[in-house]
């Protein structure tokens, strides 16, 4: 059998391939921090790459979506002048995880739905996506096989899986066969090499099991029944409301929009920054009113966003299991604990009546 | 239009935040342009004897004469910016408040002590109106130029209420705690763009405390990293010990 959606790259290769694409365009890549934390910066070769890795710290996000983004520039010089920017860069992403893939299509969906988000679309067509695979887990905060995101599904241009001394990569798109076409290091894939595929995929199916006691068609009646849950009071005692875990979040997306003069106070800009629900002043309006001041109000939404809301609109969750808000919250709030705690809460209710 | 008359003053301080503005490099040139500078001890000679539209005041009140000029300026003054955590919360002057005011002098002045008459260290804001704050030690220069900008436009500038956590997980610092290290920036006011941590220092909350910040979440965390309470009380006290203060406390030694 031969597939021509695949390809493979020796691991000798790897340094020859990010090399040539790094000279085409701006590559990122998982790099080490120290301390065991990771993070995609610009790479020009495969040195600093890291092909294991636990989620970076900040997902690749920041790429689609930058933590500013200038949106229009105006001047009152002369009445009212505005001129709509986007900002872009062509780039391709590489080692991009399934968790964060999926994250990248949850964020997919929210700015297209219209009024589309040009900004955001715009980037993400200059944007090609690496994926690779997890044959483990990273650590015990991930929740991946949870919500199904620890497979590939899509959302890639080249996905590549770590057979040992070499890849196997499918090409899921043109811009995929364009960086093969381009770099010229990859060889065919031979019936051996999807052998050792389908025997790395039938290990890692033992591996990777749902990290919560619940199927996920239940989930969301869980979050109906859990709102008055006492669970939301005890992490209004431990939450710091750092922020850490909306702003780490791959499909978090809010934001906050800023007009601001230059010192000339005539010519200026408007630009979006991050904003999180967890944070103080998310839910002020003016006047003073806090529709959400109390912690406990806070984390319930940062939950609900993630299980129930973006269910009923988008029929998904957006939670890609990637573990990153359980992992940076030093107040030790973990999703997989507070899941837990609602089903064992909730045991009595219907949802688990007939399991 | 005619570019407002900007006074610099300080008090009790270090000048720092003062020569953070004469080292603004480029921009300050820029920021010259639109407005006149009429009083600047540390970097001109001349005075200015009428109203100043805006008054920026590095400095804690720590004395009975800081309090008469303070109170003058003010006066003079359309608009005043407290700038730098001296002006802002007190700063470092606060560890003062920690002991007894009769005490504190004998150790600073030996037997002359009591020609040298002090009051508890107070920020800005504890005894005039301040209208903007500009927090740090010191101050970070883009926040200056935003505050700056704010007073001329007449709009308010709020200073984040959130942690410092904030700018510094998106500048994607490993962090602190992680590494071992004590950081004051789960409760510490953001703004400063996680400049120490950035560098490689903790964060020593020298922007104040965020207004509702979780105590008893925090105490869990150091708890949960064997940090004793009284050492975290000593070094948010360095610079937030004036937070304690009461209003209109008489305090005069």
């Amino acid at each position: 059998m031969k597939d021509l959606q695949y390809v493979i790259l020796k691991k000798e290769n790897l340094d020859g391939f990010i090399s040539r694409m790094s000279r085409l365009r701006k590559v990122s890549a998982p790099v080490a921090k120290g301390n065991g934390e990771y993070a995609f910066e610009e790479v020009d070769s495969s040195d600093r790459i890291e092909l294991k890795y636990k989620p970076t710290i900040m997902p690749p996000k920041k790429y689609f979506m930058p933590q500013e983004e200038t949106l229009l520039e105006f001047s009152t010089a002369k009445g009212l002048a505005t001129k709509p920017v986007v900002e872009y860069e062509k780039m391709t992403l590489f080692g991009v995880h399934t968790c964060d893939l999926a994250g990248i299509q949850c964020l997919n969906a929210v700015f297209s739905v219209r009024p589309r988000d040009y900004n955001y679309l715009t980037r993400k067509r200059q944007i090609d996506i690496i994926g690779l695979e997890c044959g483990d887990y990273c650590d015990e905060h991930a929740s991946c096989s949870m919500v199904s995101a620890h497979m590939p599904s899509g959302g890639y241009d080249l996905f590549f899986t770590d057979l040992g001394d070499y890849f196997i990569v499918h090409m899921n798109t043109q811009a995929g066969e364009e960086m093969i076409e381009a770099t010229k290091c990859f060889e065919s894939a031979e019936e051996t090499h999807f052998d050792d595929l389908q025997s790395f995929r039938k290990k890692k199916r033992d591996t990777f099991k749902s990290e919560v006691q619940i199927e996920p068609r239940f989930i969301p009646g869980l979050f109906d029944a859990c709102f008055e849950s006492s669970i939301w009071k005890e992490l209004d005692a431990k939450c710091l409301a750092c922020g850490n875990c909306t702003n780490v979040c791959p499909t978090c997306y809010c934001f906050d929009i800023i007009d601001e003069v230059g010192l000339d106070l005539k010519n200026g800009k408007r630009y979006r920054k991050w904003d999180s629900c967890q944070l103080e002043p998310f839910a002020k309006v003016a006047g003073g009113e806090n529709f959400r001041k109390e912690r406990a109000a806070r984390q319930r939404h940062r939950y609900y966003r993630k299980f129930r809301y973006p269910v009923a609109k988008y029929s998904k969750f957006f939670c890609t299991g990637c573990g990153r808000c359980s992992r940076s919250c030093m107040a030790g709030i973990h999703l997989k604990d507070t899941l837990n705690a609602l089903i064992k809460e909730s045991d009595s209710k219907i949802w688990k009546k007939w399991l | 239009m005619k570019r407002p008359k900007v006074g610099f003053f300080d008090f009790a301080c270090c000048e720092g935040c003062q020569l953070q503005v004469a080292n603004f490099g480029e921009e300050l040139l820029d920021i010259l342009d639109v407005i006149d500078v009429v009083e600047f001890r540390e970097v001109m000679s001349e005075k200015w004897e009428g109203d100043f539209d805006v008054a920026i005041v590095e400095g804690s009140i720590t004395d009975k004469h800081a309090v008469e000029r303070i109170k003058r300026i003010r006066e003079r003054s359309k608009v005043l910016i407290a700038y730098g955590s001296c002006a802002t919360i007190g700063g470092v002057n606060g560890m003062k408040n920690a002991f007894d005011l009769t005490d504190i002098r004998k150790y600073v002045y030996g037997s002359d002590y009591k020609f040298f008459k002090t009051q508890m260290t107070k920020a800005l804001h504890q005894v005039v109106k301040v209208d903007y704050f500009v927090n740090g030690c010191p101050i970070y220069p883009p926040e200056l130029v935003k505050v700056l900008k704010a007073a001329l436009q007449g709009i308010p500038y709020y200073v984040p209420d959130y942690a410092v956590c904030v700018d510094c997980r998106l500048n994607e610092n490993v962090c602190m705690y992680e590494k071992g290290v004590t950081c004051f920036g789960p409760v510490t006011r953001a703004g400063c763009n996680s400049w120490c941590v950035n560098n490689g220092n903790i964060c020593y909350g020298c922007r104040g405390i965020v207004s509702n910040p979780n105590e008893k979440g925090m105490k869990e965390v150091l708890t949960k990293h064997n940090i004793p309470i009284e050492f975290i009380l000593n070094k948010v006290n360095m610079y937030n010990k004036c937070r304690e203060l009461v209003e209109g406390g008489e305090d005069d030694e």
